[in-house]
């Protein structure tokens, strides 16, 4: 197998006509590399730029302005079909006149590549992704998900040096997903071709990338792998699109060695941190709901049940103190005692693992 | 679906042939993007104002006799003129074919044909040949009435034997003849009527506008409404004898009668086009149009023109018809030098009239 | 991101290509030569006179009252046939989507409406000169009716929506067949009754398409130049007939081109309405996914049960007319011989021959010609920018959009000399079905297109596919069902339209319509029959088979219906 390659984007941006609203840029001034062999995920909400920035690396789009280099290589003005990349379309974008295996054949045949090997090719496609036997069926005879994995065995059998993809698993049902997507990043660890992957599900991302970057109005809000980012959000946007999170908002009352005392409504709250906060200064601390704990007894905060979810595995509490709402997550809830709404409760803010947004 | 494995083999013709077969195709290709010329030396063209089932089995005679195929197509009399005249520059003809001698004088007027006088027409009478040498008549057509045998039995009605018969109530709305945009028939029908008007137009138009209420449809050509009179759909028409004879033919029961007041009768004629690029073989067929050569064959083929040459005898049958009939001569210099305006005033005070 | 995507374009990869362009270019050669010249040199014609640029003629022409009657009367005839075809388009559409009616009933009724589409022009009107009338076969021999007309503005009528009802139901059923009985079925739920549902709920949904259909029967009406030629009579003169007749008769150019001119007017209000309706067309609101296999039970059995009547005597009369010119075709003289014979059949095969041939000849080549302008231009504007694009797309419609006079007498008056001579070749006749017939292939490519997502060619672009690999070996095929429906159009049309062809007819390359024109106003009704039904059957014979390499050759998800309509 050919060595992976790596990706990087210059300084890229990508700028659109539109019929009445002028010039809008989708894309920023976007610098990004993608390491050989990895599997990046765009992550953000639609019109962040993120399709756009993986059209260009396709090579449909042409960016306004930088460039994007394959190992080096400036390929900006490559044409897509000589970019040696395998793209697997939202919409499968399958050759609805073609068998399935006319269709993972495609490619092949355009390589010029005699009968045997294109049987082969074929073959091997089909099995990778579990297909091996249907060649002979049209298009319109599968399923979803079927249809998804021959687009999947049309975008690999050709060996592209780079695998993209376009929210492909949105048209699946929760279920398929799931199985569709550990498949993938199966197949990426086998083959390990570099990966660029695009999605508006932040589960999904953090199921199958390496890293994750975190797309906001054209621009990449922070990239990492799932834990950083989840557990060390730089901004109240990349904090609230990558899992749940409370924004707890408190004045520091004073701060020392790796610690920090916040003034939450009233109350005391001690973390451990490793930011420097200027005493007085508002802070914003990013707390997640399963950190935090609940319990009838006295606590440092007094708190009211607003509702509750009850979920099997989990209960989501809405609970009110002072003028904060705090969303609390309690795992295994049938091991203890549950609140009802109008309870009250005292609330146990962690003492660490806690992000603090200075 | 699957196609890969299955090369296909085609055995290669030799180079020679594949050029060959090529070029053949290529040139099946293009010949409808070029005109077709002349075909060859024995062949010419002519636009025929006779319908196909007599102008054909005259043209094969001819091409039996000469050895000379004539390529034609047929149009009503008014369309065959104008596209003459549209096409002087450049003819697409050498042959104007039958048709009544008032489309000839109209046509030698524009200078559509040049001048060539056959040897038969020594023996025509004046009537049947243009002073210039123009056209030369090949037959004699009279106007008849034809009227449907069962309307007139319904109707208690005779074969009409006047003019004024045909204004008869009976027939309002009953009457099918000619358009004079289109057709010889129709001019020729006028002039008769201007004809025993004594030439006074404003009583022969009023004549024809007070027979414009008994007409249920003018016609695009001149034997359009022989089957809807055969079929007892109209009335009655004024027709020419050879298409009314035909249609009593063809087994429809109908009546052919002649007004006492004198029908007009129109010289079936022929023409050598100008700027013809088969002149000699176009001659040839002016020659044997004229003579005897021809008309002896109308009788046998059932035509019922009359022969123009005097010595061909018509048909007995057909001699026996027209015994009654009171045929009155049209000067045709007259009827060409007032065609157009003629034509024009009927559009107007008789078609459009309402 | 995709939200963008929808309503910008992105900046094409490759703007430039050669072969586009010399493709691009050699397409506006030929529209400028075959449709904006002729109509040049027509309005030269008709408003140059001694040098100068004159409006004479024309106001001359508007002060004529004959002319003015033969406007009024086109304009009549066109609304009475838009308005009655619609209905009946409307009745057919509503028996077959929502009678339940048999697969078996349905495809039989299904297919005889496609008969008069098919058939050369005459075919209604001998018929109805056999039918009606004072011994008409059926007012006299039948309902005895003896003072009955068969000339004038009722038997036109009459003639011309049973030719034309077709097309509305073509235009009316898969509109219906789209509005899901739910919303009928949401209506009657609500204690409506199905009248009540019909009334305010699908009504209004179809009005868009009603109005089209209008449009289009509208449009036909006033072009239609054969059937008011036959049976409008004297006292019932229209433009189209009058235009022929003043140029055939009296080689008048000049007053044909105004009389043509005048259609114009109404015609153009026509394509321009129909542009409107169409593009203010919503098919997102209408399509509510209904169950395939759901019965649909919008109308009453009182209902059904008259749609259905209705229907069927619509379709026995139409069977009753083709029966009627087989008849013709097949006995020595209709209403006096009924000996049967295959003499008409002999005629047309031996002096019909080149006719026959002719037109075979200009069909075929036509036919190929046709499919490739009509999916190359279809897919020029369906899917690529230029500077110009509209215009092109405006300018291909023209010779489809006017009546057929009006192009023929252009054609006429265009290459009748230097600099393109074209008279008396087959290539005029070629190029007048062509550029006439061919928007039907390229409005299907360019809906094609519009089903077609972007992502097929990126798809074929990321597996390394060449721009012109990629058209041939995914576009191609995708558009091949509207390769196919400009084929079968181009035949069809090269078959049996006269309008515009009759003007360019010559010594060496005559057609068949022309024939059976001749035919028609000579006595010969057996040659005129026997040369109709060679040209149904054969017409019949070459869509089916199109029809079969249809559905072999395309894709299941992307089928037309079927071709020749």
């Amino acid at each position: 197998m050919a060595k992976s390659l790596e990706i990087r984007l210059r300084g890229i941006s990508a700028t659109f006509q539109h019929e009445s609203r002028g010039d809008i840029t989708a894309v920023k001034d976007l610098d990004l590399i993608i390491q050989p062999g990895e599997f990046l995920t765009l992550l953000g909400a639609s019109g962040c730029g993120k399709t756009t920035t993986l059209r260009m690396i396709a090579g449909f789009q042409q960016p306004s302005a930088g460039e994007i280099l394959f190992d080096g290589a400036n390929v900006t003005n490559v044409p897509a079909n000589r970019r040696d990349i395998g793209f697997v379309f939202q919409n499968y974008a399958l050759f609805p006149h073609l068998s399935v295996f006319e269709n993972v054949a495609y490619g092949l045949r355009i390589k010029r590549q005699n009968a045997a090997k294109i049987d082969a090719g074929v073959e091997q496609g089909l099995r990778q992704v579990g297909l091996q036997g249907l060649g002979g069926r049209m298009i319109s005879e599968l399923s979803g998900g079927q249809q998804q994995r021959v687009a999947l065995a049309r975008a690999i059998a050709i060996k592209p040096r780079v695998l993209l993809f376009d929210e492909p698993l949105s048209n699946l049902d929760a279920k398929l997903r799931v199985e569709m997507r550990s498949e993938i990043s199966r197949l990426q660890e086998e083959l390990a071709i570099t990966t660029v992957y695009v999605t508006h599900d932040q589960e999904e991302a953090m199921a199958i990338s390496d890293r994750i970057a975190i797309m906001n109005e054209g621009r990449i809000v922070q990239i990492g792998k799932a834990e950083e980012l989840y557990r060390k959000p730089v901004s109240r946007f990349v904090a609230g699109f990558l899992g749940n999170a409370n924004l707890v908002r408190g004045t520091a009352l004073a701060a020392d060695g790796g610690r920090v005392t916040l003034d939450i409504v009233g109350h005391r709250w001690t973390v451990a941190t490793d930011a420097t906060v200027t005493i007085g200064s508002v802070v914003d601390a990013v707390v997640r709901p399963e950190a935090i704990s609940l319990s009838r007894s006295d606590g440092a905060l007094p708190g009211i049940v607003e509702g509750r979810v009850f979920l099997g595995e989990k209960a989501e509490y809405r609970i009110r103190t002072g003028d904060l709402e705090l969303l609390v997550v309690q795992w295994n809830p049938t091991a203890g005692e549950l609140l009802a709404a109008g309870d009250t409760c005292s609330v146990n803010l962690p003492a660490a693992g806690v992000q603090l947004l200075v | 679906m699957k196609t890969e494995g299955k090369p296909i083999r085609v055995d290669k013709p030799p180079f020679a042939s594949r050029i060959t077969r090529r070029t053949i195709l290529l040139s099946a290709l293009a010949s409808p993007f070029v005109q077709r010329n002349a075909l060859a030396a024995d062949s010419l063209k002519a636009y025929s104002i006779w319908p196909e089932n007599y102008a054909r089995p005259m043209l094969e005679a001819f091409e039996k006799a000469s050895g000379i195929h004539v390529n034609f197509i047929r149009f009503s009399s008014g369309e065959a003129l104008a596209r003459l005249i549209a096409e002087k520059g450049n003819p697409q003809v050498d042959v104007l074919f039958g048709g009544p001698v008032e489309t000839f004088t109209a046509g030698e007027e524009q200078g559509i044909f040049e001048a060539y006088t056959p040897p038969s027409a020594a023996d025509l009478p004046p009537r049947f040949k243009s002073q210039k040498g123009m056209w030369t008549a090949i037959a004699d057509d009279p106007l008849v009435f034809m009227t449907n045998t069962k309307f007139l039995q319904e109707h208690n009605l005779k074969a009409p034997a006047s003019w004024d018969d045909l204004l008869n109530p009976a027939y309002k709305g009953m009457l099918q003849m000619a358009d004079a945009r289109t057709s010889g028939t129709a001019v020729t029908r006028i002039f008769s009527i201007l004809q025993v008007n004594n030439r006074n137009e404003d009583a022969g138009f009023a004549y024809m506008k007070k027979l414009r209420q008994n007409i249920q449809a003018y016609t695009k050509s001149g034997g359009g409404g022989t089957v809807p009179v055969g079929l007892g759909q109209a009335a009655g028409g004024i027709f020419f004898i050879v298409d009314a004879l035909f249609t009593r033919q063809k087994g429809y029961d109908v009546q052919i009668s002649f007004p006492k007041e004198g029908i007009g009768s129109a010289a079936e004629c022929l023409g050598l086009v100008n700027g013809n690029k088969n002149g000699a073989a176009a001659k040839k067929l002016i020659d044997w149009a004229t003579s005897p050569d021809m008309q002896s064959l109308l009788a046998p083929s059932k035509i019922n023109f009359l022969p123009a040459h005097p010595k061909v005898a018509p048909d007995p049958d057909l001699a026996a018809i027209l015994k009654s009939a009171n045929i009155i001569e049209i000067d045709d210099r007259w009827a060409g030098d007032n065609r157009k305006r003629i034509v024009d005033r009927w559009v107007a005070e008789v078609l459009n009239a309402s | 991101m995709t939200g963008v995507n929808v309503s910008a374009q992105p900046m094409a990869p490759h703007p430039r290509s050669f072969a586009r362009a010399a493709g691009l270019f050699a397409i506006w050669l030929l529209l400028v030569a075959f449709i904006v010249y002729p109509l040049v040199m027509l309005l030269l014609r008709a408003f140059l006179a001694d040098g100068g640029f004159t409006l004479d003629a024309l106001f001359a022409a508007l002060k004529s009252t004959s002319n003015l009657r033969a406007l009024r009367n086109s304009l009549l005839l066109a609304f009475l046939v838009g308005a009655a075809g619609t209905l009946v388009g409307l009745a057919f559409a509503l028996a077959l989507d929502r009678a339940n009616l048999g697969p078996r009933t349905a495809r039989l009724i299904d297919g005889l409406t496609f008969l008069p589409l098919i058939s050369p022009p005459f075919t209604t009107s001998i018929a109805f000169v056999f039918s009606f009338g004072p011994r008409g076969l059926i007012t006299y021999d039948l309902l005895g009716i003896k003072n009955s007309q068969m000339y004038g503005l009722t038997s036109t009528f009459a003639a011309e929506t049973l030719t034309y009802f077709p097309i509305a139901y073509l235009a009316l059923r898969p509109m219906l067949a789209s509005i899901s009985s739910n919303f009928e079925e949401a209506s009657f739920s609500l204690g409506g009754s199905r009248w009540h549902a019909f009334r305010t709920v699908t009504i209004p949904l179809i009005i868009p398409a009603l109005a089209n259909a209008f449009l289009l029967l509208f449009g036909c009406s006033l072009a239609d130049f054969a059937t008011p030629l036959i049976l409008a009579g004297s006292d019932f003169s229209v433009l189209p007939t009058e235009a022929y007749l003043q140029i055939t008769g009296m080689f008048d150019l000049r007053s044909g081109a105004i009389l043509s001119l005048l259609l114009l007017v109404p015609a153009g209000l026509v394509f321009y309405a129909q542009e409107r309706v169409v593009a203010g067309r919503s098919y997102v609101t209408v399509t509510g996914k209904a169950s395939a296999s759901a019965r649909r039970d919008s109308l009453s059995t009182g209902a059904k049960v008259a749609l259905l009547t209705f229907c069927v005597l619509t379709v026995a009369l139409i069977l009753y007319f083709y029966a009627l010119l087989f008849w013709a075709s097949i006995v020595q003289a209709f209403g006096a011989n009924q000996t049967l014979t295959l003499d008409h059949y002999r005629v047309i095969f031996t002096e019909g021959l080149p006719a026959i041939k002719d037109t075979l000849i200009v069909a075929i080549i036509g036919m190929p010609l046709g499919g490739l302008y009509g999916i190359i231009v279809g897919y020029l504007i369906g899917r690529t920018k230029f500077v110009g694009r509209r215009a092109m797309e405006v300018v291909s419609m023209l010779n489809y959009a006017l009546p057929g006079t009006i192009v023929g007498i252009a054609y006429l008056l265009a290459f009748n000399d230097k600099p393109l001579a074209l008279t008396g070749t087959a290539t005029i006749l070629i190029a007048c079905y062509v550029f006439r017939y061919s928007p039907t292939g390229i409005r299907t490519t360019i809906a094609l297109l519009q089903q077609i997502d972007k992502s097929m060619e990126e798809a074929s672009a990321s597996l390394g596919a060449s721009n012109l690999v990629t058209f041939r070996r995914v576009m191609l095929p995708l558009i091949l069902p509207a390769f196919f429906a400009g084929l079968g159009v181009v035949f069809i049309r090269s078959m049996t339209a006269i309008s515009a062809t009759i003007f360019l007819v010559s010594i060496d390359w005559t057609l068949i319509t022309v024939k059976i024109l001749e035919n028609m106003t000579e006595v010969a009704l057996g040659p005129a029959a026997a040369f109709s039904v060679f040209v149904i059957a054969v017409v019949v014979a070459v869509t089916g088979l199109l029809n079969v390499a249809l559905r072999r050759m395309t894709a299941p998800s992307l089928r037309i219906s079927r071709i020749g309509t």
